[in-house]
């Protein structure tokens, strides 16, 4: 009660009010600018479609690996605040945290939301108690797409608590196992 | 005092009904939470650090604490942006599919009065139902898509680009510490030498940001 009416008193506010109607404003200037788009072309439809149903958090940590390894070794290569014999360690590092981050992100996420799929069946007669113990309460349907959202969400969540320790376990020694792989085959080709 | 069973199968139902409809969301929100998660790992990685001084740490820990504030707003700021403004492209019908054009134009919906006004939004219509589908999962597609192109554009570029020059600043600051000087500038202006960014970078456990 007593937050509700500080929330009313803040709202309420000239300056609130007046935040608010300029974050409004520039918010639909930003709406104006982009161009009204119909798309018709099945194709690109059901590509969309498909992105939002398909494309997890695992799916998106590998693309972001993927474009890391294009644009972040050239950002550290063209980093002019350090002379180029420490740029040349900073690119091996960066490459090497690119690849063992991405294989442990992909590979812990991927496990972890096909772990949470096992364990979040809809309960009935064969289905033990064990393998529902993350469905949540009053779901009927387990092919709807929110129930697979759900599974993808909860699996993510879990993958991030076993990555804080993955990343003291497998991430931190493959880097380094990585980087020195890499400065070493710079200095042999040398 | 509810118990933890209780307290789990409510956790359960909050991730259902926040995330089970808005895939775009869940990417933001765990994206944030992988950056905390993993700027407390690289945190707590320093503070533990046997090898590292005192002294050091004092630098240090705060050096972690700064690096992971940039991580995590400059992740957050841009790619919730992006999110946010293709789920108002296509909640307010500036961003649609053939089949929606069409409800809309059934229901008198115009270009000048209605699309692209924030005060318009196709999911309080009173025929929504007819159109929920195509209209839901056409929305998940490219709020999933922003949310992707968002994370590429702060994690690959932006928060690189900050960390450098951020890191540069800090290690310049160090060198001329323990060269006993007492500007904060170092005297050489071609940057640091490798041997000393060798010793710094030994000193951590993690230098830079270890994305999980």
């Amino acid at each position: 009660m007593a937050l509700l009416s500080i929330k009313s008193y803040i709202t309420n506010t000239p300056l609130y009010r007046g935040t608010a109607s300029i974050y409004r404003g520039a918010k639909q200037k930003g709406l104006d600018v982009v161009p009204e788009s119909v798309y018709s072309n099945d194709r690109v439809i059901k590509g969309i479609k498909k992105t939002g149903e398909k494309i997890s958090s695992a799916e998106q940590r590998l693309i972001l690996g993927a474009t890391a390894i294009m644009s972040q070794p050239f950002i550290d290569w063209n980093n002019k605040n350090v002379d180029e014999k420490t740029r040349k360690v900073s690119v091996a590092r960066t490459v090497a945290k690119i690849i063992a981050g991405t294989l442990t992100g992909y590979y812990i996420r991927k496990g972890c939301i096909k772990g949470i799929k096992a364990l979040s069946q809809i309960p009935g007669e064969n289905v033990p108690k064990w393998k529902t113990i993350f469905t949540p309460k009053n779901v009927k349907d387990n092919t709807s797409d929110a129930f697979i959202q759900y599974r993808n969400a909860m699996g993510t969540v879990v993958a991030l608590v076993v990555m804080m320790f993955t990343n003291f376990l497998i991430d931190a020694p493959l880097t380094k196992f990585l980087t020195n792989t890499f400065i070493k085959h710079g200095e042999d080709k040398k | 005092m509810k118990s933890p069973a209780q307290l789990f199968s409510d956790f359960k139902t909050v991730m259902y009904k926040k995330y089970g409809e808005n895939p775009g969301q869940m990417l933001v929100h765990t994206g944030v939470l992988g950056w905390i998660l993993s700027s407390l790992a690289q945190v707590t990685a320093v503070v533990f650090n046997d090898k590292i001084s005192p002294e050091q740490k004092t630098f240090l820990i705060p050096q972690e604490a700064a690096d992971a504030f940039v991580n995590i707003v400059s992740f957050y700021v841009i790619t919730s942006s992006f999110k946010n403004l293709a789920s108002k492209l296509v909640s307010t019908g500036k961003l649609t599919t053939k089949p929606i054009r069409e409800f809309l134009t059934k229901q008198g919906v115009t270009s000048s009065e209605h699309i692209g006004k924030l005060g318009f939004n196709i999911e309080n219509m009173a025929n929504f139902q007819d159109i929920k589908g195509e209209y839901k999962s056409f929305k998940n597609g490219v709020d999933v898509v922003a949310s992707t192109v968002g994370s590429i554009i702060s994690c690959n570029i932006v928060t690189p680009v900050l960390r450098n020059e951020y890191a540069a600043k800090q290690q310049k600051k160090a060198i001329a510490k323990m060269h006993g000087t007492d500007t904060h500038e170092l005297k050489s202006p071609r940057g640091i030498s490798m041997d000393t960014y060798i010793k710094l970078s030994s000193a951590k456990y993690s230098s830079g940001s270890l994305k999980i």
